[in-house]
C-alpha cells in the first residue's frame, strides 16, 4: 500500500474511530488469498487489528466485505468466537476497494500444521468438540434477520436448493461435467427431507480456523454464508477432501466425529453424510471455475491453474461414494 | 526419430530433479510454496504427455452409443436416465470409472490409490 493510500487510511480511521492522533505504526501483508487481502495493522495505543479488502478479480459467488462485515457482527452477537468487527468503509477511493477493519486475534489457521498437531485447541477431542459448539451457536442465527437481508429468501428445502445451485453453476462452465451430475443426481434421488433453513457458514473447515492450545481463537471467512440446512456445515467439515491427508481424523482431520457431533448436539448422521457427498460436488465445482479464471485470462496464476487438476481427484471420490451408496 | 535427444519428458524429469534437489534447498521459506508448485505443474504436465491417448477415442464413442456427445452425456444423467435399475446403468458408471482413472492418471495418480 502506497503512502497515499496509507494517508488517506489514517484520515479514514481517525474519523471512525473518534480518535485524532490515531497513527498507523505497521502495516503489512498477512495473506494475498486468491479473492482476499489481509493487512496487519499496528495501531497506537498498542491496538493490533486487521484490514479486510478484495483483490482486484473476485469470485461472484462471494460476498462483498459490506456483506462480510454484517456477516461477522451477528456472528459476534451470537457468541460465535469471531475477531471483534470495528469499522467498515464502503468508499472505495480510500484503499482502492472496500474494505473494514476487526481486532487481530492470536492463533494459527495453517491447515497442514493444525492436523499434524496433536495440542492445538485443547487436544483433538476438545478440540472438534469446541468446533461443534461454534457451529451450534451460527445456527442459532435464523432467519428472517434486516441485517442480513443480502441473503435472500430462505430456501423451503436447503437440499433441493443445493443441487439447484450446482446445476446452474454446471450450466454456466465452459465443459459438461458428467461425474459431477452423476453426484448431484444421487443427491437429488436421497435427499432428505427439508428442514427449517438456518445460517450456515459454507466455508467452515481447517485452514479458515484460528486455533491455539487453549481452544479456538476465530472462526474466519465468512464471505460464503447462506440459508440452508446446518448439517451442511459439519459436512463441508468432514468430508474426506478437507482432512488435509489425515483421513483417520474424520472431523477437518482434526479429531473425532462423534465429539465433533457431542460439541453441536441434535446431528442427523445421515444428513452429515449427504453433505459430505455435496461437499466433494462444490468443491469440484469452486476449483473449476478457479482454475477457469486462469484459463480465460482473468487471473493468469500457477496455483488457480493447479487447482483446476484437483478436479479428477474429486471426480474419483464422488464416484466412489456414489457407488457405496446406492449398495448400501 | 529425426528429434535431437533427450527429448521433452527426459528433460522435463531432468529439470524437475534440479528444481527439488538443487533450488528448493537455497530458496528462502517463502518461496518453498511457489517452487512446489512448479514441480508438481511440471509432473502434472509430464504424465499427460506420456499418456497414451487412446482412451479418449474410445470414451467418446462409448458416449456417443449411451447418449451423445459430452453435453447430452451430462443431460441424460441430470434427467435421470441412467439412475440405478435403468437400462445403461451399469455402462454409464462404468463409463464414467474410465474417464475419471484415466483423468487421475495424468492430475491425481495418489487420488487412484485405494480405487
Amino acid at each position: 500500500m502506497d503512502d497515499a493510500r496509507r494517508a488517506r487510511l489514517t484520515e479514514w480511521l481517525r474519523a471512525a474511530s473518534g480518535d485524532a492522533a490515531l497513527a498507523i505504526g505497521g502495516m503489512t501483508l498477512l495473506s494475498g488469498g486468491a479473492i482476499q487481502q489481509n493487512w496487519a495493522l499496528d495501531v497506537s495505543g498498542e491496538r493490533s487489528w486487521v484490514l479486510r479488502t478484495d483483490n482486484a478479480a473476485t469470485l461472484a459467488v462471494s460476498h462483498g466485505r459490506a456483506q462480510e462485515y454484517a456477516l461477522l457482527r451477528a456472528a459476534h452477537a451470537a457468541g460465535v468466537t469471531v475477531p471483534e468487527p470495528l469499522f467498515l468503509c464502503e468508499d472505495p477511493s480510500i484503499v482502492g476497494a472496500p474494505f473494514f477493519v476487526m481486532r487481530r486475534v492470536a492463533g494459527t489457521a495453517a491447515a497442514h500444521r493444525v492436523v499434524k498437531g496433536e495440542t492445538f485447541g485443547g487436544g483433538r477431542e476438545a478440540c472438534v468438540r469446541a468446533l461443534g459448539r461454534e457451529l451450534a451457536r451460527i445456527h442459532t442465527i435464523r432467519p428472517p434477520r434486516e441485517d442480513l437481508r443480502f441473503l435472500g429468501e430462505p430456501p423451503a428445502d436447503p437440499c433441493l436448493a443445493f443441487v439447484a445451485d450446482q446445476r446452474s453453476a454446471l450450466d454456466r462452465q465452459r465443459h459438461a461435467r458428467p461425474v459431477l451430475e452423476w453426484g448431484l443426481r444421487h443427491l437429488e434421488r436421497t435427499a432428505p427431507p427439508p428442514v427449517p433453513a438456518v445460517l450456515v457458514h459454507n466455508d467452515f473447515r481447517t485452514g479458515n480456523i484460528m486455533l491455539d492450545e487453549r481452544g479456538v481463537t476465530a472462526v474466519l471467512d465468512w464471505e460464503f454464508a447462506l440459508w440452508s440446512d446446518p448439517h451442511a456445515d459439519l459436512g463441508w467439515l468432514c468430508a474426506k477432501c478437507w482432512r488435509f491427508g489425515n483421513d483417520a481424523q474424520e472431523a477437518g482431520g482434526i479429531g473425532p466425529r462423534a465429539a465433533l457431533y457431542e460439541g453441536h448436539g441434535g446431528v442427523d448422521d445421515a444428513r452429515v453424510r449427504w453433505w459430505e457427498l455435496a461437499a466433494h460436488i462444490r468443491w469440484a465445482s469452486i476449483a473449476v471455475d478457479q482454475a477457469e479464471r486462469h484459463i480465460s485470462g482473468v487471473e493468469r496464476n500457477l496455483e488457480l491453474a493447479l487447482t483446476g487438476h484437483i478436479v479428477p481427484g474429486l471426480e474419483w471420490e464422488i464416484l466412489r461414494m456414489v457407488e457405496a451408496r446406492n449398495a448400501a | 526419430m529425426l528429434r535431437e535427444p533427450p527429448e521433452g519428458p527426459d528433460l522435463l524429469a531432468t529439470a524437475r530433479a534440479v528444481l527439488l534437489d538443487e533450488l528448493l534447498p537455497a530458496l528462502p521459506a517463502e518461496k518453498a510454496f511457489a517452487a512446489r508448485m512448479v514441480a508438481n505443474a511440471i509432473a502434472i504436465a509430464s504424465r499427460e504427455a506420456a499418456q497414451d491417448s487412446a482412451w479418449e477415442a474410445e470414451a467418446v464413442a462409448r458416449m456417443a452409443a449411451l447418449a451423445g456427445d459430452p453435453r447430452a452425456f451430462a443431460a441424460a444423467i441430470r434427467a435421470g436416465r441412467f439412475d440405478p435399475g435403468a437400462a445403461g446403468h451399469a455402462e454409464a458408471a462404468a463409463l464414467l470409472d474410465d474417464i475419471t482413472r484415466a483423468r487421475c492418471a495424468v492430475s491425481a495418480p495418489r487420488a487412484l490409490g485405494k480405487g
